[in-house]
């Protein structure tokens, strides 16, 4: 599914990368944690997350996730927005809580299989 | 006192109870063709007495252990359950009360009820004994904070003290960056103030905002004491340090601000949200600190939402 | 954060997320009405009620803490995690039910989250 079809669906605020949402995207990851989420998430992931601070544009960055989504109606700081519009890095908000947003994206077929690490269905 | 309303609770809960809301979550049924000689394994692997059968949303009857039983003495040929069943079947509808249930388990002496939806007539679900004490559990499991809200007698212990003016004071010290035992003083003072009677609530926002600035202190302030003062009316809460102090007051207020390292972030802290769960916690929240010398919070806690702190 | 369209039996949690059972197989008997996911300790503070889940991947102590805070029921760690023995003492002091899956926060939010959507099981 591509970006812009999940921004559409999910009615994601757009706070950068406005040209980058062409790109499909079927796996999701969340956390708030730097260290699970280089640990875990694979490349194109979507990531989802409440932290706002620059470290997360850097982390995106390394593991080439497709983009950052800012749950529970948090924005960007400001050197975090800039960082990621450098980097290409689109970063998308929602108002609603991250069990929501996480389940909606589930249910459009984003999942959130890890290779190896857990059963297959 | 007390502990007869919590009493009452119970015995209210039960009544009001429904056999729908006690029924089996998993539930096995037979078709009408099922053969009698299935029965036995049927019942064994799922570890029941009985099962309803049932056929387009109607039971048919109803075949016991002691139906199979009976089958296999008189040595008869292998049929399908329908031959064998029990069809006149006791059963209870869903809107039943579940002390209806109780008593028909004394009268009937059987194994397990089905349920019946009342208006449609269709099956609705099983019944055993065994459900109604696992629905008794879950419904107390559900009510238990309600419970806890509502037995809560309304005296403190300060109402409780035959005096013109009764004072608490508890002094706590907190070792900073030891963050292993970060939140033991928000801890024991939430368990302090639940053995003085004070409203869930109130407990409740006096744990949080204790325990942000605890984790304060720890990260920040390089340890320092907690000092709770209480009286009928207020919790007052100082938490001092003699650590950097903070250069811009209005800006750590400010949701979001942080200066937190990253060592921080991946415990779980630094988001710079702390004082903003403070203040939604509190009555009034102040910060005195100077540069070099240390800081001190101050939060007051009205016990009484209703009424405002002097 | 959500509220579970229906309230959803722990056991039936802990087989959703096929989680092993660190605290305690005695404890599993309540039912859960709201789900949090979040490793940030003042965002959980700002929720947390007592028939509530929390799913995160922080193990330290003040997780514990955190919800005992907030009255928090049960906590499931993802991606397999377990913490030290003494953050599983102050779970067991507080009757704090731990859990531990190996899915992803990601991929147990979104399995809960389906579970939630069903109804409870059909009777025919």
């Amino acid at each position: 599914m591509k970006l812009s079809e999940i921004v559409e669906k999910l009615r994601l605020g757009v706070r950068t990368g406005t040209g980058k949402l062409d790109r499909e995207v079927n796996r999701g990851y969340a956390s708030d944690l730097m260290s699970d989420v280089i640990a875990h998430s694979m490349k194109n992931d979507i990531w989802v997350t409440l932290q706002v601070h620059l470290n997360i544009v850097a982390v995106a960055s390394m593991k080439e996730l497709s983009c950052i989504v800012l749950i529970n109606g948090k924005e960007p700081e400001k050197e975090t927005r800039e960082k990621a519009e450098a980097e290409g890095i689109p970063i998308l908000v929602s108002d609603l809580p991250a069990f929501e947003l996480i389940g909606r994206l589930y249910q459009l077929g984003i999942s959130g299989k890890r290779h190896g690490s857990e059963e297959s269905a | 006192m007390r502990r007869l309303t919590e009493i009452h609770k119970v015995q209210e809960l039960v009544f009001r109870l429904k056999t729908s809301d006690a029924k089996a979550s998993e539930v096995v049924i037979l078709s009408p063709n099922t053969m009698m000689s299935e029965v036995r394994s049927i019942l064994r692997k799922n570890k029941i007495a009985a099962a309803p059968i049932v056929a387009e949303q109607k039971v048919l009857g109803i075949i016991s252990v002691n139906d199979y039983l009976n089958w296999l003495t008189a040595g008869r040929e292998d049929c399908c359950v329908e031959k064998c069943m029990s069809v006149n079947v006791k059963f209870l509808y869903d809107d039943e009360p579940l002390t209806d249930a109780i008593k028909c388990f004394d009268r009937y002496g059987f194994y397990e009820f089905p349920i019946i939806n009342r208006k449609t007539g269709n099956f609705a679900g099983i019944i055993t004994r065994r459900d109604i004490i696992m629905g008794l559990l879950r419904a107390l499991e559900i009510d238990y904070h309600e419970m806890e809200i509502s037995s809560y007698s309304g005296h403190t212990f300060f109402q409780d003290m035959a005096a013109d003016h009764t004072e608490l004071m508890l002094s706590f010290s907190v070792a900073g960056k030891n963050i292993q035992h970060g939140g033991d003083v928000a801890s024991k003072l939430k368990k302090n103030l639940h053995h003085l009677g004070l409203h869930p609530d109130i407990i409740r926002k006096t744990a949080i905002a204790t325990y942000e600035a605890e984790m304060n202190l720890i990260i920040y302030g390089g340890g320092g004491t907690v000092e709770v003062f209480m009286d009928a009316d207020v919790i007052h809460i100082e938490v001092k340090d003699k650590g950097p102090g903070i250069p811009d007051i209005q800006k750590v207020l400010q949701p979001g601000y942080s200066t937190a390292p990253d060592w921080v972030r991946e415990l779980g802290f630094g988001a710079g949200m702390g004082f903003t769960n403070i203040q939604n916690c509190s009555n009034t929240l102040d910060i005195i600190s100077k540069v070099g010398k240390g800081t001190t919070v101050k939060i007051r806690i009205g016990l009484d939402p209703g009424k405002s702190i002097k | 954060m959500a509220s579970l369209q229906r309230s959803i039996p722990l056991k039936e949690i802990q087989k959703i997320l096929s989680a092993d059972v660190i605290l305690d197989e005695g404890w599993l008997r309540g039912e859960i009405k709201t789900v949090y996911c979040s490793d940030l300790m003042s965002d959980i503070l700002s929720f947390g009620d007592s028939s509530s889940l929390l799913i995160t991947g922080l193990i330290n102590p003040q997780t514990i803490r955190t919800a005992e805070m907030v009255d928090i029921a049960a906590i499931c760690f993802v991606h397999g995690k377990i913490p030290h023995q003494d953050t599983i003492e102050m779970a067991k002091k507080n009757e704090i039910v731990l859990l531990s899956t190996k899915y992803s926060m990601y991929e147990a939010c979104g399995r809960l989250y389906c579970a939630r959507m069903s109804k409870s099981i059909d009777l025919p």
